[in-house]
């Protein structure tokens, strides 16, 4: 699974830091999610959308091996 | 994330004292062949087989036994545990994922590392095994467990 959290991140001009601090957990989950080392679940995925007011689809993307 | 057996993060520092405590003691004791004499107090033992360390056969007995190794035992199975199991600062999915993936390995590892013992030590020497792998599963996650943690500290991009 990709994600455009950085991205969306980069929009709203906001550091790992302060994502994290919003929606909850640590600095090392939004890097380790980032960087796709790991799956967020369900309830993490929609609060991080709800943040950027965009759909789940719009930010986490299936890819072909998952 | 809400979880039902972690402890409250304060006991983690707690936990690394007592853990630390407890393998020093352990060490001394591995290494002074168990037969160190000291704190000697009288417990009581639920059941006594008797045998080759002249204990005498029964059960619910008074003995003598000198507490010292029980003590670095006992410190390292609280200390590993509050370790292990008390919550991070900040405690989220992400490290609850390391915490359950550090006590997989860390069990795979530990029967992989006994199979070889199994395998390849024997006589009295399969004893010290014996004794180490008490509390290899408990060392091994804490050391897994932190390696993955700060493998993961982050750094902004």
């Amino acid at each position: 699974m990709k994600n455009r959290i950085k991205v969306e991140r980069a929009e709203y001009d906001m550091t790992q830091a302060d994502l994290a601090k919003k929606i909850g957990v640590s600095r090392q989950s939004i890097n380790a999610i980032e960087k796709g080392k790991f799956v967020p679940s369900a309830i993490l995925a929609l609060k991080i959308s709800r943040l950027f007011k965009k759909s789940v689809e719009e930010i986490f993307i299936l890819e072909d091996e998952d | 994330m809400k979880t039902n057996y972690l402890l409250p993060h304060k006991y983690k520092n707690l936990g690394w004292v007592l853990f630390i405590v407890g393998l020093v003691i352990g060490s001394i004791v591995a290494f002074k062949g168990y037969e160190i004499k000291i704190l000697n107090i009288n417990v009581l033992s639920i059941y006594d087989e008797g045998g080759f360390l002249g204990g005498e056969e029964g059960f619910f007995n008074i003995i003598e036994n000198s507490i010292f190794d029980e003590l670095g035992a006992l410190l390292i199975i609280i200390g590993g545990l509050l370790v292990g199991f008390t919550k991070e600062k900040v405690e989220d999915e992400f490290i609850y994922k390391l915490r359950n993936d550090s006590l997989v390995w860390a069990i795979i590892f530990n029967y992989i590392v006994l199979a070889f013992a199994v395998i390849f030590v024997y006589d009295f020497t399969f004893f010290h095994v014996l004794v180490f792998n008490m509390f290899t599963p408990l060392l091994f996650f804490v050391f897994r467990f932190n390696f993955l943690k700060f493998k993961n500290r982050a750094y902004e991009e």
